[in-house]
């Protein structure tokens, strides 16, 4: 047995929990074992420990008969940990002479024999009354909050963000991977239930980011490197060549106008390719910033055939009239590198969208064979004013469509592709329904699973739709095929669907397939998580801390998510979660500093300067000081891992919290308890 | 006339355990995660003929409905094509219950009277315990002669053409270890009655 001093005076308290310990472990009988070891003052059991009375009992307790070390045996201590430790400092007592046992998630929670789970709660509680007779007094340390915050992500979630962040005072920079911010809420016609048209909500918006004081933007710009810790993060950011001069371009587009092309040639990204643009284009005539770019794949002044990933070589061979258009603003610049810049701010809001489940992965839907078969954001496109048909539904073969089948769920809820439901499929459905029946009059047959409108004012949505005299049927569809077996179904695409409610299988003839494509990650989720170290769920959207007390939270401090980078929300859901990002990243920044756990590591005046912990940091926090001739911690970017403790061979570097004798004690708890 | 038939299930309709004993089939647990979408009677060819669809089978199987299940049309017409199991967004393997219901609709002999395919199973798995191989011509001749003689003078002209192009064997085909191939067939019989 190890010995303890005289004057160590230790008080014990085990949490009942409710039932989550006390069904599972005999809370009184550790209570009364714990009191017969060594040291051990007073041992209780309490139904509640995090609540007032319980936390009120320590710091009587302390006061009362004189404790200089508390221990609860409780929940996890990422739960609790820091309520105990102030309610050991409001006793009057150091925090660090508080230690927590896990006896919840650890033991109760994952047992099913009640005797074993309470000596296991005997042991683990012996191994911490051990321990924390070596715990030493800690000093906690604070660090400064760089109040500049970072939004990456310019749709309708990174909007929302910046201008919270902007509108409170603090500095944003806002990138942007596109040319233009607005993201998919910019491609969309309306928004449900209301029926908004989406660019008069959202233009005002993104024109205010554009010319906030407060806000940075850089568009056409991405993330490429970020380094640091919560409250001081250097983030590197590439700036794509747009071959354009942000600040001489005035947005008059006169260099569009005179291309040497003298009609638009070229895939239409923004309008999902149904439409053409030239190689000198503005995304569309509300982007912001209002700057035009080109692109180097199709100018004429760039060399042919660069391979992706290489950088555009200049030829020269073009008459340039575009330059000339552009006459004494001079903004063109076919010189134009990419450029990298390094920023340092305190807080970052990762809000990186979403993109749409590619249809042609399921064949049988006809996406890609058959012309008239869309995807939801083409007919977003194709039914939208400023869209490449001017608002008018007119099909790839040239004709007006007199029945549209909009089929549900593609690419969501199956095994095959996503298990998730895309939760905004339904509604956009319903209202692309609207939309196709007051811009041609067709008979639209939407075909569902189930119908999920949970939303305020949805289900009348629903309702209204229905009152329409849109046609609803229940069942997901077969297949869609242009195989005709009818006469009436001669020259259209069938539907062969069973009709569920019905209980008979259907073949419907029509004329527009509309695939309601559901939500998944980007395409570079994961690189994006490891660049802002942040956790994905299974499914490869990011993951919040916690799923209902933590939603815009990650495992990184001080960087928050919102938007369907987290996953398949609708417009009102992310301007609330991003709402709540900015709250988050303004309570870090208003607070002003953030408080490190002491755990770090120190080192001892007996390094021999072997180096051999240095390559191995994680967080590059240990340095070689030459005058000296030994290691250096720093301990603002040591993180507590304690690699360099077990590396170290001549035992040099020592851990707060985890000292040996301190690591020692808690084992021969564990061993000396029967 | 209108004939009126009594559509109403009452409880006592069902036979609780049937759905569990299916699903605890291996092949066929997926079927409890059925959320009744149609893909599979969307999909399916022969669907236009069956009295349930495969999903109404599906669900009846899993609520209990043995003897409306066993009764079923549907079983027999699968053609066991398999596009309901490739496109079944949960992944339940169709093509497999219905193998599952069909074996048992057999054991019970519940199949409507000289429906041929159950005949056609049957005569087929005993001629392979017998003789390891099975004899087209006796098959095509032991299953016409249980179920319909008309159908066997109807396809005469094809049977000739069979026989002319050697397709359709008179010699009873046999293999020597006749009696291996019993044994094992009776250990899976005996394996499934476990």
């Amino acid at each position: 047995m190890v010995n303890f001093k005289e004057d160590i005076r230790i008080g014990f308290y085990v949490c009942h929990c409710g039932h989550n310990i006390a069904a599972m472990v005999d809370c009184p009988e550790v209570a009364k074992y714990v009191a017969t070891l060594p040291n051990v003052v007073l041992s209780r059991d309490y139904k509640y420990m995090c609540s007032d009375p319980g936390q009120e009992l320590i710091q009587m307790d302390i006061r009362e008969h004189k404790l200089n070390r508390v221990v609860v045996a409780s929940c996890s201590p990422l739960l609790h940990e820091h309520t105990f430790r102030s309610a050991t400092e409001a006793g009057g007592l150091n925090p660090f002479f508080f230690h927590m046992v896990n006896i919840r998630e650890h033991n109760s929670w994952v047992h099913t024999d009640r005797k074993e789970a309470t000596e296991k709660a005997k042991g683990l509680s012996q191994a911490a009354v051990m321990r924390v007779a070596k715990h030493k007094s800690l000093d906690v340390k604070r660090v400064p909050v760089n109040p500049e915050a970072l939004v990456v992500g310019g749709g309708i979630a990174g909007i929302t963000a910046a201008m919270a962040l902007a509108k409170a005072g603090k500095k944003v920079y806002l990138v942007e991977r596109e040319p233009s911010i607005g993201g998919h809420m910019a491609k969309f016609d309306k928004t449900f239930p209301t029926l908004d048209c989406a660019a008069c909500i959202l233009t005002p918006k993104m024109s205010e980011v554009g010319s906030h004081p407060n806000i940075t933007l850089w568009s056409y710009s991405e993330v490429t490197k970020v380094d640091g810790y919560v409250g001081n993060y250097t983030v590197q950011v590439k700036r794509k060549a747009r071959y354009i001069d942000e600040d001489l371009c005035t947005g008059c587009q006169d260099c569009i106008t005179q291309c040497v092309f003298k009609e638009p040639k070229f895939e239409d990204l923004f309008n999902e390719g149904l439409g053409k643009r030239k190689p000198v284009y503005i995304p569309f005539p509300q982007a912001t910033p209002q700057i035009v770019l080109i692109d180097p794949e199709v100018c004429l002044n760039f060399k042919r055939g660069i391979k992706p990933g290489q950088e555009p070589v200049v030829s020269d061979k073009c008459k340039k009239t575009c330059v000339e258009a552009c006459g004494e603003k001079n903004a063109i610049d076919f010189t134009q590198k990419d450029e990298l810049e390094e920023i340092k701010v305190g807080t970052i809001i990762v809000a990186t969208g979403f993109k749409t489940f590619e249809a042609e992965r399921l064949p049988q839907y006809g996406y890609g064979i058959y012309p008239n078969v869309y995807t939801a954001l083409e007919v977003e496109r194709l039914v939208n004013a400023s869209g490449p048909t001017g608002g008018d539904v007119i099909l790839r073969d040239g004709k007006e469509p007199k029945s549209i089948g909009i089929i549900h769920c593609v690419g969501s809820r199956d095994k095959k592709t996503h298990v998730w439901c895309s939760r905004v499929c339904c509604m956009y459905s319903l209202k692309l329904a609207h939309l196709l029946k007051e811009h041609t009059g067709a008979e639209i047959y939407n075909f569902y699973i189930d119908m999920r409108t949970p939303g305020k004012g949805y289900e009348e949505f629903y309702n209204q739709l229905l009152d329409e005299g849109n046609h609803f049927i229940r069942g997901r569809v077969g297949e869609v095929t242009d195989w005709a077996v009818t006469k009436e179904e001669e020259g259209k695409l069938v539907i062969r669907v069973e009709d569920t409610l019905a209980g008979v299988v259907r073949r419907i003839p029509v004329d527009m397939v509309v695939l309601a494509t559901g939500l998944e990650p980007q395409k570079d989720a994961q690189d994006v998580r490891r660049l802002f170290n942040m956790s994905c769920g299974s499914e490869g959207f990011f993951l919040e801390r916690h799923p209902k007390l933590a939603p815009v939270n990650t495992f990184n401090d001080g960087v928050y998510i919102a938007g369907c980078c987290q996953g398949p929300r609708d417009i009102p859901d992310t301007v609330a979660q991003a709402g709540a990002a900015a709250a988050e990243a303004l309570a870090l920044i208003d607070t002003g500093y953030v408080e490190q756990e002491p755990n770090t590591a120190y080192i001892l005046a007996d390094c021999c300067g072997c180096k051999s912990c240095i390559p191995l940091c994680p967080y590059t926090a240990i340095t070689y000081d030459e005058t000296t001739l030994k290691a250096v911690i720093n301990e603002a970017l040591c993180k507590g891992c304690g690699t360099c403790v077990g590396s170290c061979p001549s035992g040099s570097i020592v851990q707060n919290l985890f000292e040996d004798d301190e690591i020692f004690s808690e084992i021969e708890g564990v061993l000396a308890f029967k | 006339m209108m004939k009126m038939v009594r559509t109403i299930k009452y409880e006592s309709d069902r036979v609780p355990g049937f759905g569990k004993e299916v699903m605890s089939v291996p092949g066929c647990e997926q079927l409890k995660s059925c959320i009744q979408c149609g893909t599979c009677s969307g999909v399916c060819p022969l669907s236009v003929y069956m009295d349930y669809s495969p999903r109404q089978v599906m669900e009846l199987t899993r609520s209990d409905f043995k003897n409306e299940v066993l009764r079923s049309h549907t079983i027999w017409l699968c053609a066991s094509c398999y596009a309901c199991t490739v496109e079944c967004p949960r992944e339940i393997r169709i093509t497999d219950i219905m193998y599952e219901l069909k074996q048992r609709a057999i054991k019970e002999r519940v199949y409507p009277p000289r429906f041929p395919i159950p005949v056609l199973a049957r005569e087929f798995t005993d001629m392979v315990k017998k003789n390891g191989r099975i004899t087209e011509m006796v098959l095509v001749m032991k299953l016409f002669l249980k179920t319909s003689w008309l159908a066997g003078m109807k396809n005469w002209r094809m049977g000739l053409d069979l026989m002319k192009t050697g397709r359709l064997s008179l010699v009873t085909e046999k293999i020597k270890a006749r009696g291996d191939i019993a044994r094992m067939l009776d250990t899976v019989d005996a394996k499934k009655e476990n």
